[in-house]
């Protein structure tokens, strides 16, 4: 809920819809007041900043990186760390959304699935997807695909964190569908599954997307947090790999790395409910 | 009708039960997974043991203050932001230059400004605590109706007074929503932070599964779990107490 | 029209009752309507209705052995104070309530759950906010295979709705969702309409425009229309005749024969009539209101 309304507003903002001239230089001074004050603990070494990495070295680094160097010796290029950690939320959120969309829209419609399914998942949803880390790599191998072994422990772990916020959100909404639709579907002579796939699975729609952008959200979270366990290539995995190779530069650009794909996700996540759902408001 | 109900859903509990009991008994027993009874054997070996319930007050702890420190500082920086379209201006861009990034992905980086690795646990909780309250509270504060606000002022209520009357009450259901998501991502955080450090119950799950205690495993993943829920739950009941108090000293 | 002038031939005493012998002839009927366009024929018969809510100890009896008779193709307004189980009334007609005791016949049969041949237009507006106002309006015919693009057209048309096909319902004024609800029920072709307090949100000036298009509508297509409202002067401007509801539990408390000539306009309230039965309507229903006030206050 609070993903969507705040990338819907930043997208205003950048586009120029909103802002008086006013407005857009008190946000440019935001960040160039965050710059500012990130140089000055740099340089005067507040809180330890010495040793951490300057914000002018960190820009340059950037677009090096950007333009295919290596984050670390030898090692990969930001594009193929940032592609397999985004495959890996593509792929887990994607399953994800696709158990949990139907299951959400049974158990939120049906008494009897619910009290059926609701308990068993209930019980299972506070286990932080995290904590899973250790099952999943026990029970699932490795696949490998040509050379490159691919870990489905990370996949699954990023599947979990997704599944429960497009689940929960998808019966809260199918549960909150308006009688009087309903009714007045029926009464124009809708059956049963004509009321399903006319009213609830459209009324729905707006909560599953909320589902989905706090989905995505989890997933680049417990992505990074799988990689930085279980290794890459991934953006996770990158970042502490140079920590331990005290590249503070290439551990900041990989942090950078992966709130850009981040934002970049919800921003996808956003555009497709807008497609989605063509009716709403906003 | 809810004698049924209640027979339908201990069936649910009792098959997620059967489903362990058998996947890890039956089908998959060469892959050495922890059965029920060998996890309540290492459980009931952990629980009296004082090492086990120092984690766990040790990562409740953890959780907790962060959680408290996160929304003390969230809540007003929130109500001010979505108050005052220059501090929205000022403050909000830089926030959300630093919203996208994972907490957990600040922990190496946290290891060169903040050494101390309690310190860093604690800083990473705030922020998985911090971003979700503070953007409900800002959406509770620019949701409320402007009439709500004029109608305040308009029956001679000082800024402040309107602030306390009008906006804080009004933006309290979004808040609660805030404090609710926060909770559950501040077990998600603390859990991933102590995997990467040497104390609390993500360490003590981590390093049963390095050195092959599986059960023990299992015992920390259904411990974090219930703590996990019963944070959350105090949280509901917290609000649910609170909210209509609040609500009903406006009226 | 005939049919209507004969209801008005009738006693009060006559509207209470629910002696079947009391009706006119329905072979009668059958043959009157033959060549209409509507297949059913639209007689609503309440009989001994209760609908009590709630549970043991804790019960709410919202409406005790209610009768009434409605003749098909007749317009009849439901005049009750808010809280005295009209809507309930109507949705036991509609089909989405079971009465506790007692039952509602349609066409001599008794009401098992929605259908297409009673349409219901809610208080608030319920067209399908994710559809356009074309597809809500076809919606109906669409789920029974059936749309008519003409019958379709002369709707939007009449209904003033050109031009407006492509639009998602909160784009459109509230007189206009209005009337796109009543395209989307007419599409239909329902025998019986049931109407819930529909103009009750709307401006008084929509409100008029609403009220005469319903007449308009009406006289052309002869359907019978049980319309709810706690308006007196609409009550009276509308109906063949008004069913006045008590307070809680609600039962008929007086049945007012409405002599006002047709086809109607909103000019009708200006005539002495008019004012004769407007009083008389609300003498009625004035006790009952005041009862229902304690009610709520009671219960508060």
């Amino acid at each position: 809920m609070s993903t969507r309304s705040t990338t819907e507003r930043i997208g205003e903002w950048f586009s120029g819809s909103l802002p008086s001239p006013t407005r857009g230089v008190r946000k440019l001074l935001s960040l160039v007041g965050f710059v500012a004050v990130w140089w000055l603990f740099y340089q005067f070494g507040v809180l330890n900043f010495e040793h951490f990495v300057s914000p002018w070295t960190t820009i340059v680094e950037f677009a090096g990186a950007l333009a295919g160097q290596p984050l670390t010796e030898g090692g990969n290029t930001i594009y193929l760390h940032a592609a397999y950690s985004a495959v890996r939320v593509a792929v887990g959120v994607g399953i994800a959304a696709i158990l949990a969309i139907p299951l959400g829209l049974v158990v939120g419609t049906s008494q009897r699935w619910e009290s059926l399914v609701y308990p068993a998942f209930e019980a299972l949803r506070p286990i932080p997807p995290i904590a899973w880390l250790p099952i999943a790599i026990i029970v699932l191998p490795a696949v490998a695909i040509g050379s490159v072994s691919i870990p489905l422990s990370a996949l699954f772990v990023v599947f979990i964190g997704a599944f429960f916020p497009i689940y929960t959100n998808t019966i809260e909404g199918a549960r909150n569908v308006e009688s009087e639709y309903r009714r007045a579907a029926e009464s124009l002579g809708a059956s049963r599954t004509n009321v399903f796939r006319h009213i609830v699975l459209p009324a729905t729609l707006p909560a599953i997307v909320t589902g989905l952008s706090l989905g995505v959200g989890l997933g680049w979270i417990t992505v990074v947090a799988a990689e930085l366990v279980t290794g890459g290539p991934g953006i996770g995995y990158i970042i502490i790999q140079a920590s331990r190779l005290l590249n503070n530069q290439a551990v900041v650009i990989g942090m950078i790395g992966v709130g850009a794909l981040g934002y970049a996700s919800s921003a996808l996540v956003v555009a497709l409910g807008r497609w989605l759902t063509p009716w709403s408001e906003t | 009708m809810e004698y049924v109900r209640r027979v339908e859903q201990s069936v649910s509990l009792l098959a997620l039960l059967a489903i362990w009991a058998v996947g890890t008994m039956i089908v998959a027993t060469d892959l050495s997974l922890p059965t029920p009874p060998q996890v309540a054997t290492a459980f009931v070996e952990a629980a009296t043991g004082s090492y086990f319930w120092g984690e766990v007050v040790r990562s409740t702890f953890r959780v907790y203050l962060s959680y408290v420190i996160a929304a003390v500082v969230a809540i007003p920086l929130g109500l001010l932001i979505g108050r005052s379209e220059i501090a929205e201006d000022l403050l909000f861009p830089s926030l959300e230059v630093l919203r996208p990034i994972p907490p957990i992905a600040w922990f190496p980086a946290l290891t060169i400004i903040l050494f101390n690795q309690e310190n860093i646990v604690r800083f990473i909780i705030f922020l998985a605590a911090f971003f979700p309250i503070l953007l409900n509270t800002i959406e509770g504060v620019q949701g409320i109706e402007a009439e709500y606000s004029q109608a305040a002022s308009s029956l001679g209520a000082s800024s402040s007074q309107s602030l306390r009357h009008v906006v804080l009450p009004g933006a309290l259901p979004s808040i609660y929503t805030g404090l609710v998501n926060a909770m559950g991502l501040a077990w998600v955080s603390l859990v991933a932070a102590e995997l990467l450090s040497s104390t609390g119950l993500g360490y003590y799950l981590w390093n049963a599964f390095v050195s092959n205690a599986y059960p023990d495993v299992i015992v920390a993943i259904l411990v974090i779990g219930v703590l996990g829920y019963v944070s959350s739950a105090l949280v509901r009941w917290l609000g649910a107490r609170q909210l209509p108090w609040l609500q009903s000293e406006t009226v | 029209m005939s049919e209507h002038d004969t209801n008005d031939e009738r006693t009060d005493a006559d509207e209470r009752s629910t002696d079947r012998t009391d009706r006119p002839d329905s072979a009668g009927d059958e043959e009157v309507r033959s060549w209409t366009e509507s297949s059913g024929t639209g007689t609503v018969n309440i009989q001994d209705l209760t609908k009590v809510y709630g549970t043991d100890g804790d019960e709410l009896v919202a409406v005790d052995e209610m009768d009434l008779h409605i003749e098909a193709e007749e317009f009849v307004t439901v005049l009750g104070p808010s809280g005295c189980g009209k809507s309930t009334v109507m949705e036991c007609v509609a089909g989405y309530l079971d009465p506790t005791e007692g039952e509602v016949l349609v066409n001599g049969e008794p009401v098992d759950g929605p259908d297409p041949s009673r349409g219901v237009v809610f208080q608030e507006n319920r067209l399908f906010p994710w559809k356009t106002i074309n597809e809500n309006v076809r919606f109906g015919p669409q789920m029974r295979d059936s749309v008519d693009e003409g019958r379709i057209e002369t709707l939007f048309d009449q209904m003033g709705l050109e031009g407006f096909e492509e639009s998602y319902p909160h784009e459109l004024s509230g007189g206009m969702q209005q009337r796109a609800e009543l395209a989307r029920l007419l599409a239909n072709d329902p025998d019986i309409m049931l109407m819930d307090e529909p103009f009750s949100g709307l401006d008084a000036m929509t409100k008029e425009l609403m009220q005469e298009k319903l007449l308009d509508v009406w006289e052309d297509d002869d359907r019978t229309v049980v319309f709810i409202t706690h308006d007196v002067e609409e009550a009276i401007l509308l109906a063949d005749r008004v069913v006045v509801m008590t307070a809680r539990p609600g039962q008929v408390k007086d049945v007012i024969d409405v002599d006002l000539d047709r086809p109607r306009d909103t000019n009708v309230v200006t005539s002495d009539r008019f004012n004769e039965l407007q009083r008389r309507a609300s003498e009625s229903i004035h006790d009952e209101a005041e009862r229902a006030m304690e009610q709520a206050e009671g219960r508060a």
